[in-house]
């Protein structure tokens, strides 16, 4: 598809001319994002409700447009919008509203333009808690980060690969709007809601689950035009520690025991590079900090509800001691350049401008995938290996260990800092970047989010499951209209 | 109608399994054909199947699977078995018997999941993962059913739902042999990393797997699953006597049993939540008190509903009960959850029975609960019993359904027409810390009653009315005629099940009765004025191409 044949003057009718553009300036973001680039964007659709997203769907299936979902404001880090062959941008950043909050039920109804500060302001008006990833960007989507199962911090409250996202609504690549779990029972969402359901199960309806097929297909199938995010209740008290160690070893036999029970609420584990990133304000203060930190630190939260909350926290703390004791390391209440106040704040927020992984060096590439607890220690020394392999020192190499699942797996994060004024530098970390994924999937890592290249590296471990999702893809987008190029499905589903 | 099966297919299967694991002997076949619950025509039997093989691998699976699909033949698994569900619903079926796959593969502590066969059966797998220290979700049919069916096929609603989840929520990697015969793995597994993860990469093929309720027989086999197990703070071992209702265990200083009572539903529904928000909760049941006399004592029950005050006393002054299990890292943290549980349920006008105060009720219940032993004793009243299944979704929600459908009940056991159990009967059970909730409502009778059989009809419409009007997808809609009748309600689902089943099973091979099949409702007995209640909701209710009413 070139600019020429992009339908303008259809996606006009059904938008608005005003929401239609095509300005270079606003379609540069789109052209890169981390490891992504020459993407092709020609114009950029801005719906602002379901039944223009409904129609421009249709519009692009008569044209063969290549429909390209954004929701987020830039930069952009991932590629997922970043069109691989000429795209048109259907931005619905727009549709911003938080519509309906639930405080009996815990639940928020958002729409896809919906950033993580408004919601945490919207929650916390009324004594709720926004579960949050680590520091995402300040423009992120609440609801599109979830679709890309980003990890919370708070293990415990994961029950399942797509919480916290409860119930949707999306238009598939036919066309067709479908509603998932209760939202798709019968009656409208106002005759639901006054017959007491709160769409808190993402379940269904019937026996498919299209949220769970939807989620992590990088726009592949289906645009979602609004979403239910589970809540949780604010603590009435609420406390930080750091456990500092030189074994990281250590630290992941503390998670064992003490997610098992579920015990403490955040939780995570982050080198001195990825910690100094995290709390430094400068790259010269990140420097410095990390400098300063031990080796690995896992920092937890502890909390007090409504009921005997002081009573709660003080078996929390007793309990954990004892599994510290056990697991022979010793909680803190403060790292060095960062108390506990400071690190409960940013385990509460978005990342301030400009994004904090860009503090360093301007710019980063991740590396991030699934592992069970007990294989992290491998596959960081498969990391390390490359790391020195390439040149690339592993003291400026940043390693965030997030348990998800209630513990069962963690999401394993690496992060590559680098000048992008630099070019040799660049070209290093690309280089860098490609290989060490290429031997950590041969070591076990499992790229449940295959971005970018790694579709390739991880879609050739499992030809059974680029067949079936071949099948789902004709179902849902029979002409390949939606983010084409992107993930498994090649072009012969058309 | 005779059905047989060819030689030739037969012979097929026999090199598929082996000629001991596959049978075409009426003898047989009939024991199939009976499931002691529920049957979609209300009658006691199901089609017999025309042949029934015992694979013991995965890859005998597949090839019974493929000699079926050579052969024009239907195929329907069945593993642990409990009801009509794992039976054939139509003729030219073999029937996939997987009791020879009864391992568990492995218990992975440390990561808390076991992987198993569909043959293992929730008591087999609680007992293995007590002993380090963790345990498994139980559905509600009780603990001689497969955590694989309920986790990849079936519901899977359990009273330990508060700490355990919901079956469907609690699927790691997962083993199909699809409809086609071929293997497919899901998740990390797919990609040969390991099992613990189900999702991925990119889209999570789970959703094809299951939704809501799992395809009940008509999407292939699955053949093993990673199942999430959850923290255990009790013994390796629980020091027991006896069975089900003369069971008796030694109760761990860091386990509790309460029952709470409250003045109504109201306030029941706002303790709930606050138990929830205060994140205490092992095992938790809302259960009818007469339910108690009817599942542990049936002579007395049916004594007991004769009399005025004591009747009413049960069902309606001591109506509003839940039982809470509350299991602590301590004896200490035990009496710290006691104590917060005291504070809610007193702020709610509600009182506890401390089982404690009442050793051999504790001492029979614990493991009962845990185990999920005591609800399949309803068959005992009446000899058969069925339920009306809601949406699981809010509290509130579920309180308004059970309310709901105990006011239908009502009707019925007036009647005579299914056995009055003097109470609403729900079977409630939150999950995840309250985040969401299920109603199930029970109601007891006897299928050779012939006015139980000449009911039926009516009372599956009272309940799909009901579910409509509360708009809830009713769970019973398993069930061809509910199928076509709430589908276009709920964003045309099936639509959209039939193209997954024709990608995934393009000779419709699996047994698709439960799955995808639509039937006309029989409205020969239904009373006009409801025929015309359910067509008004039809008509406000139906989804167009342009989605749903507005």
């Amino acid at each position: 598809m070139s600019h020429k044949t992009v339908d303008l003057d259809g996606f006009k009718q059904v938008v608005g001319p005003d929401n239609v553009s095509t300005q270079e300036s606003e379609l540069e973001s789109f052209r890169s994002a981390g490891m992504a680039s020459r993407g092709s964007p020609v114009a950029i659709v801005k719906p602002t409700e379901m039944s223009e997203l409904r129609d421009i769907i249709i519009l692009a299936r008569q044209t063969g447009a290549n429909l390209v979902f954004s929701s987020s404001a830039p930069p952009r880090f991932r590629g997922d919008s970043i069109p691989s062959e000429d795209g048109v941008i259907v931005d619905l950043s727009g549709m911003d509203e938080i519509t309906r909050l639930d405080r009996r039920n815990k639940v928020a109804y958002i729409e896809p333009g919906v950033t993580f500060s408004h919601l945490i302001e919207a929650a916390d008006k009324v004594g709720l808690k926004v579960l949050m990833p680590l520091l995402p960007r300040a423009g992120k989507s609440v609801l599109a980060c979830f679709l890309e199962r980003e990890p919370i911090t708070i293990p415990k409250y994961h029950w399942d690969m797509t919480d916290p996202l409860l119930c949707t609504e999306m238009v598939f690549g036919t066309g067709d709007l479908f509603r998932t779990g209760t939202a798709g029972s019968p009656g409208t969402i106002e005759q639901q809601i006054d017959a007491g359901l709160a769409h808190k199960n993402p379940l269904g309806p019937g026996t498919t689950d299209f949220l769970r097929i939807v989620q992590g297909s990088q726009g592949t199938l289906a645009g979602v035009t609004w979403a239910t995010i589970k809540l949780e209740v604010k603590p009435s008290v609420h406390k930080i520690y750091f456990v500092p160690d030189i074994k990281l070893e250590r630290l992941i036999e503390f998670t064992y025991r003490a997610l098992r029970p579920r015990l403490g609420d955040e939780w995570l584990i982050l080198n001195s590079r990825a910690l100094a990133t995290l709390i430094g304000e400068t790259s010269a203060a990140v420097e410095e900090l990390a400098g300063r930190q031990a080796p690995w630190t896992l920092v937890y939260g502890v909390s007090g509800y409504r009921y005997l909350p002081e009573e709660r926290m003080a078996l929390q703390e007793k309990d954990l001691g004892k599994i510290a004791q056990a697991a022979g390391v010793v909680p803190v209440s403060e790292v060095p350049g960062c108390p506990a106040k400071k690190m409960e704040r940013i385990l509460a927020s978005p990342s301030p401008e400009p994004y904090y992984k860009t503090v360093p060096k301007g710019a980063f590439t991740d590396i991030f995938f699934l592992a069970t607890l007990d294989e992290v220690s491998t596959l960081i020394a498969v990391m390390e290996k490359a790391c020195e392999h390439h040149g690339y020192p592993t003291s400026e190499l940043g390693a965030y260990i997030q348990p998800i699942q209630q513990g069962r797996t963690a999401h394993v994060e690496f992060a590559l800092s680098y000048d992008p004024a630099d070019e040799a530098e660049s070209k290093k970390v690309a280089e860098l970047a490609d290989s060490a994924s290429r031997a950590l999937d041969a070591a076990g890592a499992f790229f449940s989010r295959p971005y970018g290249a790694w579709s390739d590296i991880a879609y050739r471990n499992c030809p059974d499951t680029v067949e079936a999702l071949k099948k789902v893809k004709r179902v849902m987008d029979p002409d390949n209209v939606l983010n084409r190029g992107k993930l498994c499905y090649g072009e012969e589903v058309v | 109608m005779i059905r047989v099966i060819s030689d030739e297919a037969y012979k097929e299967l026999e090199a598929a399994v082996g000629p001991d694991n596959v049978s075409r002997l009426p003898v047989v076949l009939d024991s199939y054909a009976f499931q002691p619950f529920e049957n979609h025509e209300s009658m006691p039997w199901c089609p017999s199947p025309v042949a029934v093989a015992l694979p013991s691998t995965t890859e005998e699976v597949s090839e019974v699977i493929k000699a079926c699909n050579r052969h024009g033949l239907k195929h329907k698994a069945f593993s642990t078995g409990w009801g009509m569900w794992c039976g054939p619903t139509t003729d030219n079926v073999v029937q996939i018997d997987l009791r020879r796959m009864n391992q568990i593969v492995e218990i992975d502590e440390k990561n808390q999941f076991a992987i198993v066969e569909p043959y293992v059966c929730g008591a087999q797998l609680q007992a293995e993962a007590m002993k380090v220290g963790l345990n498994t979700h139980i559905i509600g049919a009780g603990p001689n059913t497969s955590p694989l069916a309920s986790a990849t096929s079936m519901y899977g609603v359990g009273h330990d739902g508060i700490y355990m989840s919901y079956s469907a929520r609690n699927v790691l990697g997962l083993e199909w042999v699809q409809p086609t015969g071929e293997v497919l793995r899901l998740g990390s597994p797919g990609s040969d990393k390991g099992w613990f993860s189900g999702d991925g990469p990119g889209p999570s093929l789970r959703g094809t797997m299951r939704g809501y309720t799992g395809a009940l027989g008509g999407m292939g086999v699955f053949t093993k699953v990673a199942l999430k197990l959850f923290n255990w703070p009790g013994p390796p071992q629980v020091k027991s006597s006896g069975t089900v209702v003369d069971l008796t265990s030694e109760i761990p200083e860091n386990i509790g049993l309460y029952m709470c009572f409250f003045p109504n539903a109201d306030k029941l529904a706002d303790a709930y939540y606050d138990i929830g928000e205060a994140e205490i909760g092992y095992n938790s049941l809302k259960v009818a008190t007469p339910a108690f006399m009817m599942v542990l004592a049936p002579h007395l029950f049916k004594k007991l509903k004769d009399t005025k005050n004591l009747s009413r006393m049960l069902g309606k002054t001591m109506g509003h009960l839940f039982l809470m299990l509350l299991a602590g890292t301590s004896k200490e943290d035990l009496a710290h959850q006691e104590r917060v549980l005291e504070a809610i349920v007193d702020e709610h006008d509600g009182f506890i029975l401390d089982q404690k105060n009442i050793p051999p009720l504790k001492s029979n219940f614990m493991m009962n609960f845990i185990r999920a032993t005591l609800p399949a004793l309803v068959f005992r009243i009446g000899g058969s019993f069925s339920t009306a299944l809601g949406r699981n979704d809010s509290l509130d929600s579920q309180v308004t359904w059970g309310e709901a459908i105990a006011d239908i009940k009502r009707g019925y056991a007036s009647k005579g027409q299914i056995i009055d159990d003097m109470g609403d009967n729900p079977y409630f059970v939150p999950y995840e810390s309250n985040m969401f909730a299920h109603c199930e409502v029970v109601y007891p009778y006897d299928h050779r009653n012939p006015r139980y059989l000449e009911g039926s009809n009516n009372i599956t419409m009272d309940f799909i009315i009901g579910a409509v009007e509360l708009c809830m997808e009713a769970g019973f809609g398993t069930l061809p005629p509910a199928r076509k009748i709430l589908s276009p309600l709920t964003s045309n689902y099936n639509y959209w099940q039939k193209k997954f089943s024709e990608a995934f099973d393009p000779d419709q091979g699996s047994d698709k009765g439960l799955y995808t099949d639509e039937t006309e409702f029989d409205f020969s007995e239904i009373a006009p004025e409801r025929v015309a209640k359910l067509e008004r909701l039809v008509k406000e209710r139906t989804w167009t191409e342009l989605g749903p009413p507005e």
